[in-house]
């Protein structure tokens, strides 16, 4: 075999192995859709958006675990981008090179890594002890926790790669360095910023430990931030564990209504960057 | 700070250096003089009866521990083009950064020494950086239109430092976007974004932008060098009108076209000016073995 037979041999190989390894992967995730489609998709009707969730035996719906599931994430992400957008904003304008910035960004990192149960166990002592009872509002802080550290750092990342040119550009103007971030890197850095939040909010619309012992649940319709409040993933993980049949089709549903909609999330991410490319 | 155009870059107001409200157009003109020749023993001082705009005495420059500028002494001439010229790494691009403070933005870069303009010493740490840079305009190497539309990006330096009505404002894009030949190629398409340009274009509007402001001084950072000879051309005559108006400070790596556009030119080699003179008796009769080298091509 010739040197160049034996490249083309190790390439083709090699390129059969990767094509191998995508399959691999993609054959899961087409599963986990198909087996979401089918079990769930049947049973979706008017009434899962306008009734509540049933007692066994009886019909209902899951609004009251999707509107929960909105406002806790809601909620979430009014806490959560903010704070990670304007410390991403610190670390990426201000802090580059104080010892601080380098503290933050290490904490930041091992909390975009915690175990999620560990979030919802620290806001359950931090803030629903304290308060005496579950709430939507916990929950709502424990997904902001989670949400932060991503948005920092996408946040970082995107206006990291508004060029420094640009950055003297606007000051050789005389313009205020507030100004050059408000006014010129965030718009630079746009698209990539709020790809970061829509992001953040398909991670934490999934999240179900953070609210065991947060926003726990409510059988019944509730838009009171300060009380116990539905949502899909714990209802989901409730009804898959009960043995009625009628529980098991509505935990399908919700499955599959909360991993459509991370997927459309997904997809709206693409869109919004498309331009920036 | 905002508003006002009659702002001081010492915010005690000891200052001389003002804002002043002269129209665009409404120069003063300073006739070109030939410079005595070598008459001026001290290196990099051209001539003492050319009004003098900025005038450097030993100025050092550190990034970090490196010294990328030794004791320069320089006297920039009013309303006229001067050329920086000099090998990669000489400190040509440093000490045009010096005149604006830009290299302020990153924490262990400092410069010692003075550099003087209208009586006032620009390294002061009483100096408004944001006054001294809209009097002191800047383009660089790379055009960087911000994310904007083409009118905004003109208008945004602007605002900050003069309030002016809608008509107003429309006539000051307009009258800097003439000026910096660009009005005919977007007059129509004014709302579009920036960098929807070409880049000799994009290069112009930065120009325009940095005109708009009105600054006393522009300074121009290779502000070719990532453009095609014929934007290269445009940029030049550029350089040519706005010299009866502006004081321009240019750095280019093309002798060439500090040998066009300049009426001084300055040589530098290895964090020092080694020669300073009239750009005609630079080129054509160096007194430095150096900066015949270099000129030349044989070394640098």
């Amino acid at each position: 075999m010739t040197l160049f037979q034996k490249r083309k041999a190790i390439n083709t190989f090699n390129m059969a192995m990767c094509v191998a390894t995508t399959v691999f992967g993609l054959f899961w995730l087409v599963w986990l859709l198909w087996t979401l489609i089918s079990h769930g998709i049947g049973y979706i009707d008017w009434e899962v958006f306008t009734e509540i969730t049933p007692a066994p035996g009886n019909d209902g719906g899951l609004s009251n675990a999707i509107v929960g599931s909105l406002i806790v994430t809601g909620i979430g992400t009014l806490i959560g981008a903010p704070i990670g957008i304007f410390a991403g904003t610190y670390l990426a304008e201000y802090g580059r090179n104080s010892k601080l910035a380098a503290l933050v960004r290490f904490f930041n990192d091992v909390l975009l890594s915690a175990p999620s149960i560990i979030i919802g166990l620290f806001v359950y002592e931090v803030i629903v002890v304290t308060m005496g009872h579950f709430s939507a509002l916990a929950g709502g802080i424990a997904l902001s926790l989670i949400m932060i550290p991503l948005n920092v750092r996408i946040t970082e990342n995107m206006m990291r790669l508004v060029s420094d040119q640009m950055r003297e550009a606007a000051a050789a103007l005389g313009i205020p360095r507030w100004k050059v971030i408000t006014r010129i890197i965030y718009r630079a850095a746009l698209s990539g910023i709020i790809t970061g939040v829509i992001l953040g909010i398909a991670r934490i619309a999934g999240e179900t430990a953070p609210l065991l012992f947060t926003a726990l649940n409510n059988n019944f319709f509730s838009t009171d931030v300060l009380g116990p409040i539905a949502n899909l993933p714990i209802m989901i993980f409730q009804f898959a564990l009960s043995p009625y049949e009628d529980w098991h089709h509505l935990a399908w549903v919700g499955a599959f209504l909360i991993t459509f909609t991370i997927l459309a999330l997904n997809v709206l991410v693409r869109l919004v960057l498309r331009p920036s490319k | 700070m905002t508003s006002s155009t009659t702002d001081t870059l010492n915010p005690a107001g000891a200052s001389v250096m003002t804002r002043d409200t002269h129209s665009p157009t409404g120069r003063q003109q300073t006739k070109r003089e030939t410079p005595a020749e070598a008459s001026a023993p001290r290196q990099g001082v051209v001539a003492k009866d050319n009004p003098c705009k900025i005038k450097v005495e030993n100025l050092g420059f550190n990034y970090g521990k490196f010294q990328a500028l030794k004791d320069i002494n320089l006297d920039i001439v009013d309303n006229e083009v001067t050329a920086f010229i000099g090998p990669s790494g000489c400190g040509k691009s440093t000490l045009l950064r010096c005149f604006n403070r830009i290299f302020e933005l990153y924490p262990g870069h400092y410069a010692t020494g003075s550099i003087e303009m209208d009586g006032q010493n620009l390294l002061d740490k009483s100096i408004d950086l944001n006054v001294l840079r809209s009097k002191i305009g800047m383009v660089f190497q790379k055009p960087t239109p911000f994310p904007m539309s083409i009118y905004d990006n003109i208008a945004f330096g602007v605002r900050l430092y003069e309030k002016l009505k809608r008509h107003e404002m429309d006539e000051r894009v307009e009258w800097s976007l003439k000026k910096a030949a660009l009005w005919d190629e977007v007059k129509d398409k004014l709302r579009a974004n920036g960098s929807a340009l070409s880049g000799g274009q994009q290069q112009r509007l930065c120009i325009a932008r940095a005109i708009a402001v009105q600054p006393d001084v522009l300074l121009l950072d290779e502000p070719a060098s990532a453009l095609d000879p014929v934007a290269t051309l445009k940029i030049e005559e550029l350089v040519h009108e706005l010299r009866e108006e502006y004081t321009i400070v240019i750095v280019t790596h093309n002798m060439q076209q500090a040998a066009r556009v300049a009426g001084y030119t300055a040589f530098f080699h290895l964090g020092e000016v080694i020669e300073y003179a009239d750009t005609d008796s630079l080129f054509t009769n160096p007194r430095e073995k150096r900066t015949e080298d270099y000129l030349t091509g044989r070394y640098g």
